[in-house]
């Protein structure tokens, strides 16, 4: 960390909508830093880690009804026909804009309504060591809130969580996706 | 091979003191606080040139009979002192400029922790999960049980024997990377 900036995923204005290039050149480091600030202050401000779990998973998902159409507008992918197309889209397209890491996509369900995303690193966690009065902190669940909430403004329900962190000690990062439902009605997803 | 690796705050207290366990702590303890005389007065006579052209590695601080003490400072006047034995002649300036700089790489990556407080001790309390460290101490536990981070504990013994001693798994990449360096030259 001493030495350079690394990784900043610097896409060009592709589209040519005349939107910025994004991410706008900046540190990765910084946004480790500030997700670390960020949890480090819920964990001071709730006493214990699942509370501290649901209120990542909300803002994530605050943050991802949001976010879905930053990622339409800027990627321009069309509808997904089936599930397995939009876990394509999610780990090859969307992580790889905004996080600038391409998750593979294994463990299907026989009925394809799962899978699971392993991520190999994860730059959220750079740098981080989990406490061990935190042992239950599930330190990235902001990207579960954010996966939810950009599939319930597509109007697809699912279900994120996290089956292997590295930050207990697991060898890769493992989210499991799980799709519920398709939401038929067209009234706008509220916030919890 | 470092015998004693210690980082010193600003305030020249220790943030993290490791030493080869087959040697009175307290000898190196003694050794690492008369060495921040010679750390403050190299700094000092720097100081009288440009600020600028201080280097971060200072070099040999005090040679004793047994060892030798090797300084660097960082612009945040945080210390790292290094110990090492004197009859070990193979290790060279430049290899000790890169134990350093490896230090200090290991050293803002804990500041880049999110969970540890500027200023805290590079260790977690004592009574939490420990892991064995790979080389040979004074008698301790004579079981053999080695943790992978923070999973599960699993049996495995480097040589019959062998006894083991217990850190604490805080800062793990930090105490690694000490570890390393206590093994052999980085």
């Amino acid at each position: 960390m001493l030495v350079t900036l690394e990784r900043g995923c610097h896409q060009g204005d592709e589209l040519g909508l005349g939107l910025p290039s994004f991410p706008i050149d900046w540190s990765s480091e910084l946004f480790t830093l500030t997700y670390g600030a960020l949890v480090t202050q819920l964990c001071k401000d709730y006493e214990n880690d699942e509370d501290v779990n649901k209120q990542l998973d909300k803002m994530g998902f605050n943050i991802g009804v949001r976010l879905i159409e930053d990622f339409l507008a800027r990627s321009n992918v069309g509808r997904c026909h089936d599930f397995r197309e939009t876990a394509d889209v999610i780990a090859k397209v969307a992580f790889k804009m905004y996080l600038g890491i391409t998750p593979s996509i294994t463990n299907w369900s026989p009925a394809g309504d799962e899978f699971s995303l392993i991520l190999e690193n994860n730059p959220l966690v750079d740098f981080v060591e989990l406490p061990d009065n935190h042992s239950s902190l599930i330190y990235s669940n902001l990207l579960c809130g954010v996966l939810r909430g950009a599939l319930e403004m597509v109007q697809m329900a699912v279900e994120a969580k996290f089956v292997q962190d590295t930050l207990k000690g697991d060898g890769v990062t493992e989210i499991r996706m799980r799709f519920i439902r398709r939401i038929e009605d067209n009234l706008p997803a509220g916030e919890e | 091979m470092a015998v004693c690796i210690a980082v010193i705050a600003k305030e020249n207290y220790p943030l993290y003191i490791r030493s080869t366990p087959t040697e009175n702590e307290l000898k190196f303890h003694y050794m690492v606080h008369t060495s921040l005389d010679v750390v403050d007065e190299k700094i000092s006579a720097m100081g009288k040139a440009l600020v600028d052209q201080r280097e971060l590695y200072l070099g040999l601080l005090y040679p004793t009979e047994d060892y030798k003490v090797y300084g660097y400072v960082t612009n945040s006047k945080v210390k790292f002192v290094m110990v090492v034995d004197s009859s070990n002649t193979a290790l060279r300036d430049n290899e000790i400029r890169s134990m350093f700089r490896k230090l200090h790489n290991s050293y803002t990556d804990v500041m880049c922790n999110p969970f540890y407080n500027p200023g805290d001790r590079i260790q977690s309390s004592p009574g939490g999960p420990y892991f064995l460290c790979p080389y040979p101490v004074q008698v301790g536990p004579t079981s053999c049980v080695r943790s992978s981070p923070g999973g599960p504990y699993s049996c495995v013994r480097s040589s019959p024997g062998e006894p083991y001693s217990l850190c604490p798994i805080q800062s793990r990449a930090f105490d690694n990377m000490v570890t390393s360096m206590m093994i052999q030259v980085c």
